[in-house]
């Protein structure tokens, strides 16, 4: 059986999320849900609401912080910034992305290879 | 996902829900605006720029669902909901939860208020240091005339033990004493004990104030000291810590305080007050015939109670080589204190718990049954739920908080309920059970209240699981009547019977008390107690040290109590009878064969007043009664009981014939025979009456009797009269106590007070479990014409008659019953032997009372089962097919 689909997604929208911030700086959800649908090319193909349970989460681990302010159009939003642990995080996180996207390219390599 | 470090603020979440759902809908509104402008920025009108943005995002509603159940724990919230539902649902049935509750707290009341008991008399630990090791050591008679394994021993044979043995660290005696105690306010009496000065030693418990007795003080003509009890240094000095070294007046005589016993200490008696040393003369550590000590010895570390007892016993066969007149037949036992504490009431207490768990085991199975009835009832209710999406965790989950949320309202009003049976326990309990100690206990509570809930948990879980399974639809179209509500109809006839069977069993159990105590109330007394009031006087001190100035006293008493109004006759005795208390002596027969040692013929004696016999009602069969002038210098007479009469000589044979007090070398006087009096019931009801010998008081037989108790037969209420003789006492000696003013009726209940507090308490239990049982049969027969209202619907339509519909739900109760019956009355035989002791005149089978049970509990169920069964018959046949 496939793990659940889920379980994936949350990971790789973690990650979107916070290389992001990391990226752009402090972000209302709408912006960040603008940006993951570019970045994604429609490889994720969510609601933008999904966005933010994903975004309380990361927030319940300390790794993005909230506060309200002012939008372009002066209206009341919450902005989502990067905390020190999210970016200690987001390093991690990528490498061991990187490692394991070493490790299937070599994987696969072998497999065309044999 | 569940992060342990997020709970603080989760909960914290739970709190400030209000603002969070605001926050919440403020930031998705913007969210939905700023996508709905970019919309418009793109060329759609306003309109289909807002559906757009919503297309795009998805549900708002489900987004905050989803972003609630991650703000806040769920689970917790779901429960609350849940207890918040089954509240409400409690609510709408106030009849179910009533019952339910009630029945619950019926049962966890009455087993948490026995255990309760139990725990106190059977199971706290003495307020001793190692009291395991404690123990009372008896004498055990055993001759052909007198039995008694707690004899109480002769203080020679407390000196031998004392000296002789290797496995007590220590031996300590102890004497009742009571005391007039005088000097300050009202004259009382006071009882208390005489310590022989190891007992602190041998208990490990030393006075909380001043000091205990030194050795020098245990003997004899040293001078007066005495230790307080906790209760008189409280209520009568006021806790006065400078108590010690003052003085009291006791009999007369001045005692100098040396000690306050701490609060705890009740031993040996709860009542004791104070405590003086037992000094015992060399005369009295040599003599071996006179019993009246208690002892209590600790054990060395490492000796088990039977190797005590075997080195006792083989001290005790040497003393009764060493002296045979006195020692024949006097063998010794050891009895733990722990078993000393808990006496006569261990059986009953056992008894009673194992009704009250018998109760329990009822009120789950009623519980169960309403359980069952309600989810067969909310059948329909429940696949509604699962249609609109409720999981069937969701369903089941509900279904617990139901049944728990029942069982714990039950479970707390259970504890209520045991509180304040507790305190009616100690209220109407007899004294000598004394339940002063006893409190709610909170680890019997917690586990009642755990077993009420573990019920609630089971029983909640399998109708759940029943509801739970059932098909949706099945149960939407049928209303409830799926394959599952059959199995419900066979599990509740189970319970039923379960019910129906531990109820035989807890009835039985009070229908043998009952006949028992029936049987118990019909022995003849040999007096009448109606009409009598008692009360008691002892005579102390110098002032009555001679028998012509206590005869004075009794002369006047009785003469100034007989002139007062109200008042038919006066007398007075050295031991009222039921009150288990009396002596007994070894006697000479004149003219009969000198006995071997062992052989000694005894006979129990009392002194009395002329009019003792009028007064009680006792008839006189021959001869005469007292008077005044049996006083010296006239000669020495007494009056015996029809039995004595009886075993010593022929009919009509008795009177003239002389008897000699103490035995064949004792010093004392012959005396007369001049009258036999009918048999009285003097130390307890059940055992034949023994020979007995009535004296005057105001002679002197050698007994060192002196009247106690004075008796006063009213011509009215004679309650009424007790002030009156009061003052009448007070005439003669102001400074004379005057104690256990109560009726001679009251003073029998006394002594049946045991037999009738159980009786009351198993009745009560027996009527609860009748209730259950009824209600119960009631319930599943309800329940099962509900479920086959169209089968009885077709019945009626295919020309049954009402008569064969009742007919057919009488039967279907009728059979459970029997059924129910039939195990429980076989278990019962089992069963009653573990009551048999409790038993007096009836057999534990006693074919009376189980057919009795039988017939009761099948007449109740028809009873129960005939309501529904009219419910029934007044079904109307169109009605209940187009129902369906």
């Amino acid at each position: 059986m496939a793990p659940p689909r889920g379980e994936v997604l949350q990971g790789t929208l973690d990650l979107i999320v916070l290389q992001t911030l990391q990226a752009m700086g402090p972000l209302h959800g709408y912006g960040i849900a603008r940006r993951v649908q570019q970045v994604s090319e429609d490889l994720l193909k969510l609601n933008q609401g999904t966005l933010y349970p994903a975004l309380l989460r990361l927030e319940q681990r300390g790794w993005i912080s909230s506060k309200w302010g002012a939008s372009e159009n002066n209206r009341k939003a919450k902005y989502y910034s990067l905390t020190r642990a999210g970016r200690k995080q987001l390093l991690a996180e990528t490498e061991s992305w990187e490692r394991m996207t070493a490790l299937m390219a070599r994987l696969l390599g072998d497999t065309e290879g044999g | 996902m569940f992060r342990l470090g997020n709970l603080p603020t989760r909960l914290w979440n739970m709190f400030r829900k209000q603002r969070l759902e605001q926050d919440l809908s403020a930031e998705l509104q913007a969210h939905l605006d700023l996508l709905t402008e970019e919309n418009i920025r793109r060329g759609m009108n306003p309109l289909e720029a807002a559906h757009a943005a919503r297309r795009e995002f998805g549900g708002v509603e489900q987004t905050k669902e989803m972003y609630r159940e991650r703000r806040g724990l769920p689970f917790l919230e779901t429960l609350l909901e849940d207890v918040r539902y089954a509240l409400r649902m409690l609510r709408k049935s106030p009849g179910f939860t009533a019952v339910a509750i009630l029945t619950l707290a019926l049962g966890i009341g009455a087993n948490t208020a026995i255990f309760s008991v139990m725990e106190a008399v059977l199971l706290r630990p003495l307020p001793f240091p190692y009291p395991e090791r404690l123990a009372m050591v008896w004498e055990n008679v055993h001759l052909p005339h007198y039995q008694n394994d707690q004899n109480t021993p002769a203080p020679g044979n407390f000196a031998d033990w004392k000296n002789r043995n290797t496995v007590f660290s220590g031996i300590a005696a102890i004497g009742y004493r009571s005391w007039n105690l005088t000097g300050t306010g009202e004259p009382v009496r006071i009882e208390g004990e005489a310590f022989s000065a190891d007992i602190f030693s041998v208990l490990e418990t030393y006075p909380m104030l001043g000091r205990a007795f030194s050795a020098a003080e245990d003997r004899p003509g040293s001078a007066h000291v005495a230790l307080l009890g906790y209760g008189l240094w409280a209520n009568r000095f006021a806790a006065d810590p400078n108590m010690i070294g003052r003085t009291m007046r006791l009999d007369e005589e001045s005692y100098t305080v040396i000690g306050v016993m701490p609060r705890g200490f009740r031993f040996p008696d709860p009542d004791d007050q104070l405590y003086v040393p037992l000094a015992l003369t060399e005369e009295q550590l040599a003599n071996h015939g006179s019993h009246f000590l208690r002892v209590v010895a600790r054990l060395r570390p490492g000796v088990a109670l039977p190797q005590a007892q075997s080195e006792m016993e083989g001290i005790a066969q040497h003393l009764t080589t060493q002296y045979p007149d006195s020692n024949t037949g006097v063998g010794v036992k050891l009895i733990s204190l722990e078993d000393q504490r808990a006496g006569n009431m261990r059986r009953p207490l056992l008894m009673l718990s194992g009704v009250a768990g018998l109760l329990l085991l009822m009120v789950s199975a009623n519980v169960a049954n309403l359980l069952l009835a309600r989810a067969s009832v909310r059948g329909r209710e429940l696949a509604i739920r699962s249609a609109l999406g409720a999981s069937r965790a969701r369903v089941l989950r509900q279904l617990l908080a139901e049944s728990l949320l029942l069982s714990f309202l039950g479970g707390v009003l259970g504890l209520a309920f045991a509180f304040w049976g507790i305190n009616v326990l100690r209220g109407y309990a007899p004294a000598e059970q004394n339940l002063a100690e006893v409190h709610l206990n909170t680890l019997v509570g917690a586990f009642n209240l755990g077993v009420s809930l573990l019920t609630g948990f089971i029983f909640g879980l399998f109708p759940a699981f029943q509801s739970a399974r059932g098909e949706v639809v099945d149960k939407l179209k049928e209303g409830g009547r799926d394959s599952a509500s059959i199995g419900r109809v066979r599990t509740r006839g189970l319970l039923v019977v379960v019910e129906m069977a531990l109820g035989v069993i807890v009835l039985i159990g009070a229908g043998l008390l009952l006949r028992s105590f029936v049987r118990l109330e019909q022995i003849p007394l040999g007096f009448r107690p109606d009409d009598v009031l008692t009360l008691r006087v002892i005579l102390r001190g110098p002032r009555y040290s001679g028998l012509p100035e206590r005869t004075a006293f009794y002369r006047e008493s009785v003469e100034r109590m007989q002139s007062l109004p109200g008042v038919r006759s006066v007398g007075a005795i050295s031991f009222l009878p039921l009150t288990m208390q009396g002596r007994t002596t070894g006697i000479d027969v004149e003219g009969q064969a000198r006995p071997a040692p062992g052989q000694v013929p005894f006979a129990d004696f009392r002194s009395v007043s002329p009019g003792y016999f009028t007064t009680m009602g006792i008839p006189l069969l021959e001869g005469r009664d007292f008077s005044w002038d049996d006083a010296p210098p006239s000669l020495p007479v007494m009056i015996v009981s029809q039995t004595m009469a009886r075993n010593f000589w022929p009919p009509g044979d008795a009177i003239g014939k002389r008897i000699k007090l103490g035995g064949v070398n004792s010093g004392a006087p012959w005396v007369t025979v001049v009258g036999i009096v009918a048999d009285v019931r003097q130390l307890e009801l059940i055992n034949a009456p023994r020979p007995a010998m009535y004296l005057p008081a105001s002679q002197d037989a050698g007994t060192g009797d002196t009247l106690r108790d004075w008796v006063i037969r009213a011509s009215g209420d004679p309650a009424a009269l007790g002030s009156a003789m009061r003052t009448a006492v007070w005439a003669i000696d102001p400074t004379l106590p005057i104690s256990r003013i109560q009726t001679m009726e009251r003073v029998r209940s006394n002594y049946l007070g045991p037999q009738q507090f159980n009786l009351a308490l198993v009745a009560l239990f027996g009527a609860l479990a009748l209730i259950l049982a009824a209600a119960g049969l009631y319930g599943v027969a309800a329940y099962s014409v509900q479920q086959r209202g169209r089968e009885i619907g077709i019945r009626m339509a295919m020309g049954a008659q009402a008569r064969d519909i009742l007919r057919l739900v009488l039967g279907y109760g009728t059979k459970l019953a029997v059924l129910g019956v039939a195990v429980g009355s076989l278990t019962a035989l089992v069963l009653t032997r573990l009551v048999s002791s409790l038993l007096y005149g009836i057999s534990e089978h006693d074919p009376l009372t189980f057919v009795g049970v039988a017939v009761l509990l099948v007449s109740v169920a028809v009873m129960a089962s005939y309501i529904p069964a009219r419910r029934a018959m007044r079904v109307d046949p169109l009605v209940a097919l187009r129902e369906e």
